[in-house]
C-alpha cells in the first residue's frame, strides 16, 4: 500500500506546548479524589463512618442489654472506650468489608460502565499512571474513612459514657489514658487489613469490570472468611485469611502482651495487597480497551469464573483447615482464663468496697475440656474453676467450683459465661449503691495461638 | 514543512479472535493536512483510532505520533494528540466543566486556551454547569470536541465528530476543522458518510474490510469517481430515457421505486437538460440523489463482486440505499 502526499494547509506545525513539572500518578491522583469525593456513594460512606457510631450509641442508651457477644460487649455502658472496640469488632467483620467494596469496587469498573476509558487513556497519562494514582486515591480514602469511623466512636464512647477504666482481656483494669492509647493503636492496626481488602475489591473490580462483582466480592469473601474461622483447627490456614489482622489487637489487651498474631496477620495484609494489586496491574496492563458491545460484555462471564474459582478455593481452604500446628488448646486457655478469673473476681471484690492487698492471688485449680470432642481447637469448651477459700476453724479450706462455658475463636479470643448461681446477676450493686456490670457474668479473654 | 509527519502507521495489524479487524493497513498523515478516513460500519475505522491512540496494541506493524512511539515512557505519544473514538464519553455525575477540569489534571500541556473558552467556542458555555448526565447527544459531542481543543492538539483524531450533532453544530465544526488545519494542526476524520466529509477533507483514506482500498487526494478521487446521480421527473419520462442514449456521458434508467435516475458525467447534465427542453420534455423536477464521491465510497466498500458490471445509475442507487 503507497500513501499519497497530499496538499495542507500550513506550512509547519504549531509549537509544542510546554510541559508541567508534576508528576504523572499525583495528577491521576487528583483528579481520582476529586472523582471520589463527588460520587453519592463516597459521601454516603462518608455519613456512614461518623454517623453509624452515634446511631448504634443512641440504639444501646435506649436499650437495657449489651451487644455481650461482641468483645467487650458487656462493658459499653461501663467504659466509652469498649464502645470505640465494639464498632472495631464489628467493622472488621463486616463494616471495613462492605467499605471496601462500595468505595473501591467500582473504580475501575465505572470507567468501563461509563465508556470513559477511552477519555482519560487518551491524554497524557499513561496506564501506569493512572492505575497507580487510581490505587492511591482510593487508599487515602479508606484510610480517611478508618479515621473517621475512630474519631466517631472514640467521640461518642467518651462523650455518651466517660473515660472511665476499661477491663483489659485479661481481667485488669487499664487506666483511661492507657485505653485511650490502646484503641487508638487497635485502629491504627485496622488499617492494612482494611486496605488489603480495598485492594481486593479493585482486583475484582479490573477483572470482572462489573460494579457489582466490585462491591459485593470483599463482602462475599469476608462471609467465606467468617465461614472459615469455625472451621478446622490448625492455625496456619486461618492466620492467611484475609481479614485475620483485624484481630491482631487484641494482644494488646491482655496483662502480657503477645505480638505474634499481630506481625503474621500485618505481614498477610500486606502480601494480600500487593497480590491483588499485582494481579490487577497484569490484568489493566495486557487490556485492549476496545469498544464493548451488548453482547459481548465480559463481565458476568469473568464473574462466574471468579465465583467458581472462588467455591472451589473456599473448599480447599475448609480442607486445609486443619493443616499446621493447633493454636487453641487446653493449656492454653488454663493458662488464660486461670489468671483473668482471679483477677475479675479481685475486681468484683473492689466494687464490693472490699479492701483489696496489693498482689493478691485467689487459690484456684482450674480444668478445661470439650463434652464428646478432643480438648483441641475453636469451639465450645467448659472451664471449671475451683476456688480454695481458707475459712476460720475449718481444715483446711473450702473448695467452691465455678464452671464457665467458654466459647473459642480460632484467633485464640473467647467468651466465658457461668451460670448466676455461681457469679450472681449480670447487674450488681457496688459499694456505693450504684448498678454496676458483674465483671463474673460474661468473661472476655485473648491468648495467643502462635 | 518538518520531515516528520504527524501519523505515520506501517504494516498495522489487529486481529480479534479470528477476525482481522485491521490488516495491514499504512497511513500517513501530514501537518496540516485533514485526511478522511472512509469506510462502512465495521471497516476497521475505530479500531484504527484506537491502535493511534494506544487503546488497543497492534499484533504486527509500528505507529509514530508526532515523532513519538506510543510505547515511549508516559504517554510522550499522545503529547499534542486529542480527539476521540466513537462517541466521546463523560463522567455523567459530574457537570461538563467539571469534567473539562479534571481531563485537564490530566494532561501535561499548558497555554492552551481556557475551559472557559473551549466551552464558548462549542456553545456549551450557558450549560457548563450542568451535569453531563442532562446533556443530549449533540451536547457531548459538543463537550468531546470541546476537551479535544482543550489539549492546544497539534493532531487530531476525530471519530465521527459531526454525528449527533444539529445542522448549526454540523456546521460549526465545519468551519473549525480548516481552522485548526490552517493553524498546523493535523487532523484525522473517520466517518461512514463521505458526503459529510467531503468538502471539508483534502485527502481521504477508504478502508473495506480492515485494508485501504484507497488512498489519495481528494481530487484524485474526484478524477476516478464515475458521476453524480440525479432523480429526474417530467413529462414524459419515457422519452427522456431515450434521449439520454443519445447523450454521451448520460446513463439513465428506472429505479426499483420506478423513478428515473440518471448518472452524468462532469459537463454533461446542461446539454442533457436542454435536450429534453428542445424535445418538448419538461422537466418537473431535478435532485441530486448521490454526488460522485458517494458513487466512488460505495463502489470502493462495497462486497459484492459484481459491483462492475453495474451500470453507473444502478450503482448510484446502491449508493443511495447505503446512505
Amino acid at each position: 500500500m503507497t500513501t499519497t502526499s497530499a496538499p495542507t494547509r500550513a506550512a509547519s506545525p504549531a509549537p509544542a506546548p510546554a510541559t508541567r513539572a508534576h508528576g504523572g500518578v499525583w495528577s491521576v491522583y487528583r483528579a481520582e479524589r476529586r472523582k471520589l469525593a463527588a460520587q453519592l456513594s463516597t459521601r454516603l460512606l462518608a455519613l456512614t463512618c461518623v454517623v453509624g457510631p452515634f446511631a448504634f450509641a443512641a440504639i444501646l442508651q435506649v436499650q437495657s442489654g449489651t451487644p455481650a457477644d461482641a468483645l467487650f460487649g458487656v462493658w459499653v455502658h461501663s467504659s466509652g472506650f469498649a464502645l470505640s472496640l465494639v464498632v472495631l469488632g464489628f467493622a472488621g467483620s463486616w463494616g471495613f468489608p462492605l467499605m471496601a467494596g462500595v468505595l473501591a469496587g467500582d473504580m475501575f469498573s465505572a470507567e468501563d460502565r461509563y465508556g470513559t476509558w477511552k477519555t482519560v487513556l487518551t491524554r497524557s497519562r499513561s496506564r501506569e499512571e493512572m492505575f497507580g494514582g487510581k490505587v492511591l486515591a482510593a487508599m487515602t480514602f479508606a484510610v480517611a474513612l478508618v479515621g473517621l469511623t475512630a474519631l466517631s466512636s472514640l467521640l461518642v464512647g467518651l462523650v455518651l459514657v466517660g473515660d472511665q477504666s476499661l477491663v483489659g482481656l485479661s481481667g485488669a483494669l487499664l487506666s483511661p489514658g492507657r485505653a485511650f492509647l490502646l484503641v487508638l493503636v487497635s485502629w491504627l492496626i485496622s488499617v492494612l487489613p482494611v486496605l488489603a481488602y480495598t485492594s481486593l475489591a479493585m482486583l475484582f473490580s479490573v477483572a470482572s469490570r462489573s460494579g457489582i462483582v466490585g462491591v459485593i466480592g470483599p463482602i462475599l469473601v469476608a462471609l467465606a472468611t467468617q465461614l472459615l474461622d469455625l472451621i478446622g483447627r490448625g492455625v496456619t490456614v486461618h492466620m492467611l485469611l484475609i481479614g485475620s489482622a483485624f484481630d491482631g489487637w487484641h494482644g494488646l489487651f491482655t496483662t502480657h502482651p503477645f505480638y505474634g498474631p499481630l506481625v503474621v496477620s500485618s505481614l498477610v495484609s500486606v502480601i494480600w495487597i500487593v497480590a491483588c494489586l499485582s494481579a490487577s496491574w497484569m490484568i489493566l496492563r495486557r487490556r485492549d480497551f476496545i469498544g464493548t458491545p451488548a453482547t459481548h460484555r465480559p463481565g458476568w462471564t469473568i464473574a462466574v469464573r471468579v465465583v467458581a474459582v472462588s467455591i472451589v478455593l473456599i473448599a480447599l481452604l475448609a480442607i486445609a483447615g486443619n493443616r499446621g500446628p493447633v493454636g487453641v488448646t487446653a493449656a492454653r486457655l488454663r493458662a488464660s482464663i486461670t489468671p483473668e478469673f482471679n483477677n475479675i473476681t479481685l475486681l468484683q471484690q473492689q466494687l464490693f468496697g472490699r479492701t483489696i492487698p496489693p498482689g493478691a492471688q485467689l487459690d484456684v485449680v482450674s480444668s478445661c475440656g470439650r463434652h464428646g470432642a478432643t480438648p483441641r481447637g475453636p469451639g465450645d469448651w467448659t472451664c471449671t474453676l475451683d476456688v480454695y477459700i481458707p475459712q476460720p476453724g475449718k481444715v483446711p479450706f473450702t473448695q467452691t467450683p465455678v464452671a464457665y462455658d467458654v466459647s473459642v475463636q480460632s484467633n485464640g479470643c473467647y467468651k466465658a459465661e457461668s451460670p448466676p448461681a455461681y457469679v450472681g446477676q449480670q447487674m450488681i450493686r457496688d459499694a456505693q449503691g450504684h448498678s454496676v456490670v458483674n465483671p463474673l457474668f460474661v468473661v472476655y479473654g485473648c491468648f495467643d495461638t502462635l | 514543512m518538518p520531515a516528520v509527519p504527524a501519523v505515520r502507521a506501517t504494516g498495522l495489524v489487529k486481529r480479534y479472535e479470528q477476525t482481522r479487524a485491521i490488516d495491514g493497513v499504512d497511513l500517513v498523515v501530514q501537518h496540516g493536512e485533514m485526511r478522511g478516513l472512509l469506510g462502512p460500519n465495521g471497516a476497521g475505522k475505530s479500531t484504527l483510532l484506537r491502535l493511534l491512540f494506544g487503546l488497543v496494541r497492534p499484533d504486527a506493524g509500528s505507529i509514530e505520533l508526532l515523532g513519538s512511539l506510543p510505547d515511549a515512557p508516559n504517554s510522550l505519544a499522545l503529547q499534542g494528540v486529542a480527539g476521540f473514538v466513537e462517541d466521546p464519553s463523560f463522567y455523567p455525575y459530574l457537570s461538563g466543566r467539571a469534567n473539562l477540569e479534571l481531563l485537564a489534571e490530566l494532561d501535561d500541556e499548558t497555554g492552551g486556551p481556557s475551559i472557559d473558552d473551549v466551552l464558548e467556542r462549542v456553545d456549551l458555555a450557558h450549560r457548563g454547569d450542568d451535569r453531563v448526565s442532562g446533556y443530549s447527544t449533540g451536547m457531548r459531542q459538543r463537550l468531546g470536541i470541546a476537551a479535544a481543543l482543550l489539549r492546544s492538539p497539534r493532531l487530531l483524531l476525530l471519530d465521527e465528530p459531526t454525528s449527533g450533532l444539529d445542522p448549526a453544530g454540523a456546521r460549526a465544526v465545519g468551519a473549525l476543522l480548516p481552522e485548526l488545519a490552517t493553524q498546523g494542526v493535523a487532523v484525522l476524520l473517520s466517518s461512514h458518510l463521505i458526503g459529510e466529509v467531503e468538502h471539508l477533507c483534502d485527502s481521504f483514506t477508504v478502508l473495506r474490510n480492515g485494508r485501504v482500498v484507497w488512498n489519495g487526494t481528494a481530487r484524485q478521487l474526484q478524477g476516478q469517481a464515475p458521476g453524480s446521480a440525479y432523480a429526474l421527473a417530467t413529462n414524459d419520462d419515457d422519452r427522456a430515457l431515450g434521449i439520454a442514449d443519445d447523450h454521451p456521458g448520460v446513463s439513465a434508467g428506472r429505479l426499483q421505486n420506478g423513478v428515473v435516475a440518471i448518472t452524468v458525467e462532469e459537463g454533461c447534465l446542461d446539454p442533457y437538460v436542454l435536450a429534453l427542453g428542445q424535445s418538448g420534455v419538461a422537466v418537473r423536477r431535478l435532485e441530486q440523489l448521490v454526488s460522485p464521491l458517494e458513487s466512488m465510497f460505495f463502489a470502493l466498500t462495497s462486497d459484492e463482486t459484481s459491483i462492475d458490471q453495474l451500470k453507473p445509475y444502478e450503482l448510484a442507487e446502491k449508493a443511495l440505499a447505503r446512505t
